[in-house]
């Protein structure tokens, strides 16, 4: 178990959570065309923010609430960031794979963690022989992905939050703390929901399109025409 | 030239994804290589593992007040620690009300036979500004010195909400308790870091290390262990059990292996729950509930260096309340217990809870809250051969 220092602890809550409450802002942005500048605008006023001293800073009341972000949040709302750097508008920070992976794994840890599993899976993160083998092996899934240009945003984000982890140990000391937080958890839930929710409209809108275009439906076809003579054979 | 270009960014793609991925394995290996392979087990003392409890008798020396700060007209949750030769310190929180904006740590001396007046030690205004976030609440302290001298204070600070959005603080003094710096909030779970808080007195590994008990509070309540190295580097982190309803375990050794914790109820049993360890703290299974009433009161135990164990709780008695009658009791076994004295009591209503205790040479120190509004110390010779 090896913990980050004090020092880094508090300089890495300071630029995540700039990066997350930039990512945040720009995602509710709803005034004038988010260009490059106002982007710039808008990272650079979190920054500064954050920066501030004591209770002046935003970063010393999300502390407080929710203290560090994960490593995987930060790198997802720096992707973002990215992404609307570059005018894309179809995000692939949090495609439905990752969110399906956070939310099966939040909801394992948070049953084990309220004590409904027994388990330990939070104190696994601290295990000094497995959390850094599975730290090892995914990197070099990450990198493996990266390389090979499959899911190459979400892969970079875990490349990231896992190097953060092994090279410093931020943002706690323990695996999960860098791979997930509520937060993220929450991202993941809403987008499966978001996804969910699409997908059965454009089902309704499918099934209403195809009644349109069907045909009439049999009882109203007209029947064929018998045959048949009144006169007598 | 398009192609030579995709052709150099994915060259450069490759060797950054490659020595990222080197980067990670080399810290970690690196890491592996250095970490300890054995977890430590519990020191025993000077006591005699294994070897049948001595009977050992408790004279009463003096019973006294810590010295209250000024205008702080409430107090709680003592802790002890010894100090090199006879002293010690006490620690615990005072304010103008639980969970009030004032309520700050105060440390008082024991030396020479009497307590110096108290100073302060941490407060929501000195964690905040070390931690770089707020702290809203400051509550239970639990102390520890180190085979170095260094005092180890791990403090309950709250984020936002209640008690169970506890976290807690670890401080540390190089000078006796005079002054501390903050080293670090342990992380103890996933959910923003919050729920966890301490209360018992920790106790000795063989490497120079302890472990301190911890436990788990929102909504389901649980024990759990932080094992510390000998410079004070948490080791590891495990539950106590599988109750979902039990909580500040007091932890003592039996043998160099077996491990039991006494803890307090917050099921409709209303008895000391109970669990044990064979393996050194490795592994726990909970046991049945002592004998002995507990409704959702702190409690405190110690294996005296005479093998026997000494439990402080708060009793029941008929027409009384939770906390109005606070009760000392030994046993061999640590399963049947008999009554050595009620240490305070009072009428239905009153308060003696929240007990800590240490074996200080052959002196027993006994520290309380007393009505929530000070701090009662309580010393005993112990003499051994007779049988208390």
């Amino acid at each position: 178990m090896t913990l980050p220092d004090l020092a880094l602890q508090i300089v890495y809550a300071r630029l995540g959570w700039a990066v997350v409450a930039a990512s945040i802002v720009a995602a509710l942005w709803r005034g004038p065309a988010l260009t490059r500048p106002v982007l710039a605008a808008i990272l650079g006023g979190a920054l500064v923010a954050m920066l501030l001293p004591g209770e002046l800073s935003p970063a010393w009341w999300l502390g407080l609430a929710f203290q560090y972000p994960s490593g995987l949040l930060v790198g997802c709302c720096a992707l973002r960031l990215h992404e609307r750097w570059h005018g894309i508008r179809r995000s692939r920070a949090m495609p439905h794979t990752l969110a399906g992976v956070l939310v099966v794994c939040g909801t394992l840890l948070y049953l084990d963690t309220f004590g409904l599993l027994a388990r330990g899976f939070y104190h696994a993160g601290f295990w000094p022989t497995l959390a850094p083998a599975i730290a090892a092996l995914g990197a070099a899934a990450c990198a493996l992905a990266i390389v090979r240009g499959h899911a190459r945003s979400p892969a970079s984000a875990m490349l990231g939050a896992i190097a953060l982890f092994s090279l410093l140990r931020l943002p706690t000391g323990n695996l999960w703390d860098a791979m997930l937080d509520p937060l993220l958890c929450g991202w993941a839930v809403f987008t499966l929901a978001a996804g969910a929710v699409r997908k059965s409209g454009r089902r309704a809108s499918d099934r209403l399109a195809g009644n349109q275009e069907a045909p009439l439906a049999p009882v109203l076809q007209p029947a064929p025409l018998e045959q048949f003579s009144s006169v007598k054979e | 030239m398009g192609n030579l270009i995709g052709h150099l960014i994915g060259h450069r793609t490759v060797l950054a994804c490659a020595l990222i991925v080197l980067l990670v394995i080399g810290a970690e290996a690196l890491r592996w290589s250095h970490a300890a392979r054995a977890a430590a087990l519990p020191s025993m003392g000077a006591g005699s593992a294994g070897a049948k409890p001595a009977p050992a008798t408790l004279t009463e020396l003096s019973r006294t007040h810590i010295p209250a700060p000024n205008n702080m007209p409430s107090a709680h949750a003592s802790a002890l620690t010894p100090l090199a030769g006879d002293g010690m310190l006490a620690f615990w929180w005072a304010g103008s009300r639980e969970s009030g904006p004032d309520v700050k740590v105060f440390a008082s001396r024991w030396r020479n036979g009497a307590w110096s007046a108290p100073w302060e030690v941490a407060s929501r205004a000195s964690l905040g500004k070390a931690l770089g976030y707020g702290v809203r609440r400051i509550g239970n302290p639990v102390a520890w010195t180190d085979r170095a001298g260094k005092v180890h204070l791990y403090v309950v600070a709250t984020g936002l909400g209640g008690w169970a959005a506890a976290r807690i603080a670890h401080i540390v003094s190089t000078d006796g308790g005079a002054s501390f710096t903050v080293r670090r909030v342990l992380p103890t779970s996933p959910l923003f870091n919050t729920s966890a808080l301490v209360r018992t007195s920790p106790v000795a590994l063989s490497d120079g290390g302890w472990w301190l008990p911890v436990y788990f509070e929102i909504g389901n309540k649980y024990p759990m262990l932080m094992a510390f190295d000998a410079d004070g580097n948490p080791t590891s982190l495990a539950r106590i059990g599988h109750s979902t309803s039990t909580l500040q375990p007091a932890i003592v050794p039996v043998s160099a292996t077996e491990v039991r914790a006494l803890m307090r109820d917050d099921s409709e049993q209303m008895r000391v729950q109970h669990a044990s360890s064979r393996d050194g703290g490795a592994s726990w299974e909970d046991l049945p509930a002592l004998d002995l009433p507990n409704k959702s009161t702190s409690v405190a135990a110690i294996r005296l260096t005479s093998g026997q164990f000494l439990m402080l709780h708060n009793h029941i008695a008929a027409g009384g309340s939770d906390r109005n009658l606070l009760r000392l009791s030994i046993s061999d076994d640590l399963r049947t217990w008999r009554t050595v004295a009620d240490i305070a009591k009072g009428p239905a209503g009153d308060e003696f809870s929240y007990p800590t205790m240490q074996q200080v040479g052959d002196e027993l120190h006994i520290t309380y809250t007393w009505q929530r509004q000070n701090i009662a110390h309580h010393r005993y010779k112990i003499t051994l051969g007779e049988t208390i």
